[in-house]
């Protein structure tokens, strides 16, 4: 008790600095999907926190919704309450945060989305996206593990948390690619990893009872891929089997350098939450910018991995 | 100390220590937090308490009469689902904007229904109703991901979701309906009959049996009554959001439980009232929306909120002495 | 029918529900998939069911002392986060001792609270539940951690490692079990748990001391945590913050499925271990069979509520209730 006591004085003590600070800063909002959950989202955090701090004329409010709808929709309403000059939100929920979103439109407050994007019916209320395209990575994969195969082979999907937009969307890039591009590459199944390495190596261990012959892995991310790499080696069938990810993790550049690992999608979080807050900013500024700012993800493979330091989560 | 016995207020704190504990976190925040203390922002804490206090409603009746309710989150997310998806049923395509009035109906029906099931099975087979709940859980929790295909539905028309921003004089809709579910709540509760049986299965089961109440079906449409009533608050969130997800309303129930101890009803069952449990929801309201103001990082929320909760059980601990005995599920 | 049946020879059978259960199902997943009782399948079951299963014999005990472990799910991520971080700074030698300490302390902090102030266990195991999770985010500031060198190190052969054949958490997990099972059955301690739960005013006016045993109970259960946790991250080599998320209920759902009762008193930690078996073979089998995963959630509501329901028909001699 006295210790949580002692917390809220401390943050109490931190806003009472922070507002202190002059007149003409502008304050964002930020609320975001569920840091903690994996490093991805932490190291955002961290690189939106450094970004904002580095220039003086921005005041930050960074809230996180826990992975939970409700609750990102209380943020919004406190955002909306606190007077911001300009929300961030990274969706817990592309549909689901439409109406408050335009409802945050609706008193005049720009905002911006960050990493997931909103459902088409919220388009008109938004100043912009900024963040990487999921669709377009879900094809970027289907195109490596197109070409690792030579066109042909038995492949199996596991996908991220069902029902979050960012999975279905790489899923739906994916299954589409694969599909027009490779007709001769069948889909076995495909399951949920719930972002979890432990989760996606259980799956994988039921796929290798399941198959016997495997010749792909797409995972929704390289944390995920890497669980089912360790299922593979575990079972002894890794040999030969083409293991293709989604947001490169270190664990999987590592992987990829060991040989073990085929490719990936290249996305620095560092990257997404610089161009969040720019975007912020120039909307503020009042500047000409375009609806869909996607920053570049590019394909990561054992071959031109030397191009890319090594993630830092 | 003579004094301190004597003063009503006083000593209706001490029986109610939940309502001291958000006098002073409101005049904590209120104190440090700029935007606290504003009509609107109490409104809003009003809006986001209603979801879980909702619920809380409910399962204040259901462990009043010894049992609990572990379903309640995905009996919510299953109602959002069909209140959302209904409506844009071929059958309805002419009905315009009355199209959300079957989709509601039916959304309440299905959380009644629900609340049926569990009543029914806890009634008819004597397992214990955490266990029953327990399954239904993860069994609602399917039928919600076999019902939606894991997408999320979203409704195509706007006066659904702006029903959520509508007000009644200075009231937003959302609390309004809330106040009304407190009162009749409140009212079932300790003005009639099934009020004061449901106290009477909770206390002394032998005897309400024998004092001739049915308990079967008593405890069934308490049952009932919270599946209503997490559907209702599945519908209003829904309306907040204009769409339905697959994972809505995850670890609800275990923050429904914790608001309604925090208010004084007992596990144990035959005590506890609806006064506690708005104490309660709104001590996690007023916490969640002070400490989001303040901006404590997330990672700390999770341990304050758990320490508060251990601590207010052992100061309820200190004040209610009688309550020994610990728990007997 | 049914019900004259149980009242005669039927007791035997009913008690033994999750055992005909348990049959029926891998007779039904035999049928349906030729893959279901292969040595490599059966092995794979065994071994994905040893962390829970580890798990599931310490909350056994607990609610056989007539009390309920939440906190299990959040403290197995602590744990996991501690002892996969601490392996590349202080060594694997120090790293599992200084996790297996915390844990404990944690299960500690539990114990004090219920056994000794005597609060109510479901809810203070709840706050525990958000609590510890608020910890491991602090301590790992929302980081994964990772074991670099995975091949190198001896700390592989919890998870990975294999010994005469079987793999190691198969060992682990039916050693462990053996192990509480003669400590529950035949031991004093066993006998105390035993009386607590079963009836706490009669076992204090009989000289047992409830507060300590019941404190010891916590322990245990943490314990076996701590062990789950070493099993879990030489698997993984790596951990994420929220790892444990959602596994208090699933051990919850197998020691139910077990037969334990909620009232405290009476389980048994075999049982316990056919219900983790029976919950990791019909969600293989579903799958194997091509069902998607959320059927696996409709099929354990069913099969939860028909065991415990013959389970508790039996002990009373009569299939439905008496409750008017």
């Amino acid at each position: 008790m006295t210790n949580s006591m002692r917390l809220l004085l401390a943050s109490c003590g931190t806003l009472a600095l922070a507002s202190a600070a002059t007149a003409d800063t502008v304050r964002i909002g930020i609320t975001q999907n569920n840091v903690g959950i994996d490093s991805y989202q932490t190291t955002y955090e961290r690189a939106f926190i450094e970004a904002a701090e580095a220039n003086p004329n921005v005041d930050v409010i960074v809230l996180d919704a826990g992975g939970d709808v409700a609750r990102q929709i209380s943020q919004m309403q406190d955002l909306i309450q606190q007077n911001v000059d300009a929300i961030i939100i990274w969706p817990t929920d592309g549909q689901a945060l439409v109406p408050a979103v335009r409802n945050a439109h609706r008193e005049g407050i720009p905002v911006i989305v960050t990493n997931s994007n909103i459902a088409e019916a919220g388009m008109e209320f938004i100043a912009a996206f900024s963040g990487p395209n999921n669709i377009q990575q879900g094809i970027y994969s289907a195109e490596m593990m197109c070409e690792a195969l030579d066109g042909e082979g038995q492949i199996v999907q596991i996908t991220g948390m069902p029902g979050y937009t960012t999975a279905i969307e790489r899923q739906q890039g994916f299954d589409d690619r694969l599909a027009e591009l490779c007709p001769g590459v069948t889909q076995l199944d495909i399951q949920p990893g719930d972002w979890n390495r432990e989760r996606a190596q259980r799956t994988m261990e039921t796929f290798l009872t399941r198959f016997d012959q495997i010749d792909g892995v797409y995972s929704g991310d390289d944390n995920m891929g890497v669980g089912a790499l360790n299922a593979a080696i575990a079972a002894g069938r890794a040999e030969g089997m083409v293991f293709i990810g989604a947001t490169n993790f270190a664990v999987g550049y590592d992987a990829m350098a060991r040989g073990e690992y085929w490719g990936s999608v290249y996305q620095s979080p560092v990257d997404d939450a610089r161009a969040a807050l720019q975007t912020a900013l120039d909307v503020l500024a009042g500047e000409d910018v375009p609806k869909l700012n996607y920053f570049d993800t590019p394909k990561i493979t054992q071959e031109n991995m030397h191009e890319f330091d090594r993630p830092v989560f | 100390m003579a004094y301190f016995y004597q003063n009503p207020l006083l000593r209706w704190l001490m029986r109610n220590p939940i309502w001291g504990f958000v006098l002073i976190i409101f005049i904590f925040f209120s104190l440090s937090a700029d935007h606290f203390f504003s009509e609107r922002n109490l409104m809003n804490i009003v809006v986001q308490t209603s979801t879980i206090g909702l619920i809380a409603l409910g399962m204040t009746l259901v462990m009043i009469n010894g049992n609990i309710d572990l379903s309640v989150g995905a009996t919510l997310a299953l109602a959002a689902a069909f209140a959302v998806d209904v409506q844009s049923w071929a059958a309805f395509s002419t009905w315009g904007n009355w199209q959300i009035l079957p989709a509601v109906c039916l959304a309440l029906l299905v959380g009644i229904l629900m609340g049926a099931i569990n009543g029914f099975i806890v009634w008819k087979t004597g397992v214990d109703a955490f266990i029953v709940t327990l399954g239904a859980m993860l069994g609602i929790r399917g039928l919600v991901f076999v019902y939606t295909g894991e997408q999320s539905f979203y409704a195509m028309n706007f006066a659904y979701s702006d029903f959520s921003f509508m007000t009644i004089g200075p009231f937003p809709v959302l609390a309004v309906i809330f106040g009304i579910a407190v009162l009749a709540v409140h009212w079932l509760l300790s003005r009639t009959v099934h009020g004061r049986n449901t106290y009477a299965v909770g206390g002394n089961r032998e005897a309400a049996v024998n004092a001739g109440i049915r308990v079967g079906p008593h405890m069934m449409i308490n049952f009932m009554l919270i599946g209503f009533l997490a559907a209702l608050s599945g519908v209003l969130l829904s309306t907040q959001m204009g769409a339905a997800t697959p994972n809505l309303g995850r670890d609800y129930e275990l923050w429904v439980i914790t608001a309604v101890v925090l208010g004084g009803t007992k596990l144990t069952g035959g005590k506890g009232d609806i006064i506690g449990t708005l104490g309660g929801v709104l001590a996690i309201g007023i916490l969640r929306n002070g400490m989001n103001l303040m901006q404590v990082p997330a990672f700390y929320v999770y341990v304050i909120l758990g320490s508060i909760l251990i601590a207010v059980l052992f100061l309820d601990k200190r004040f209610n002495r009688t309550a020994d005995g610990g728990l007997r599920l | 029918m049914l019900l004259a049946r149980l009242k005669a020879g039927g007791p035997a059978i009913a008690k033994q529900g999750i055992l005909v259960a348990f049959i029926v199902f891998m007779i039904t997943f035999s049928l349906m998939s030729d893959r279901f009782l292969s040595a490599d399948n059966i092995m794979s079951v065994f071994r994905q069911s040893a962390i829970i299963g580890v798990m599931a014999l310490g909350v056994t005990i607990v609610v056989i002392g007539g009390n309920l472990d939440l906190s299990v799910g959040s403290m197995l991520s602590f744990a996991t986060v501690l002892v996969v971080d601490l392996h590349d700074k202080i060594g694997p030698e120090l790293a599992i001792p200084v996790m297996v300490l915390a844990t404990l302390c944690l299960g500690a902090i539990n114990g004090f609270l219920i056994g000794i102030l005597r609060l109510n266990s479901l809810i203070v195991t709840l706050g525990m539940l958000s609590a510890i999770q608020g910890l491991v985010l602090i301590y790992s500031g929302g980081q994964n951690v990772d074991i670099v060198d995975q091949t190198g190190t001896w700390f592989a052969i919890f998870g990975r490692g294999a010994m005469f054949g079987i793999a190691t958490p198969i060992i682990i997990f039916l050693g462990l079990a053996l192990v509480f099972h003669v400590i529950m059955t035949t031991m004093p301690f066993g006998r105390r748990v035993h009386a607590v739960g079963g009836n706490p005013t009669a076992s204090i006016f009989s000289g047992i001391p409830r507060s300590r045993v019941v404190f010891m109970t916590y322990l245990i259960s943490a314990l076996c945590v701590a062990i789950a946790a070493i099993i879990l991250g030489s698997r993984v080599m790596g951990s994420q913050n929220n790892v444990g998320l959602g596994y208090e209920l699933q051990v919850l759902a197998a020691v139910i499925l077990g037969g334990t009762s909620l009232l405290g008193g009476s389980g048994s930690i075999l049982r316990t271990v056919l219900g983790v078996l029976m919950l990791a073979f019909i969600q293989n089998g579903l799958i194997l069979m091509g069902q998607p995963y959320y059927t696996q959630w409709l099929v354990t509501w069913v099969v939860i509520i028909v065991a415990v329901w013959l389970d508790v028909a039996a002990k009373r001699g009569r299939l439905f209730s008496p409750i008017a």
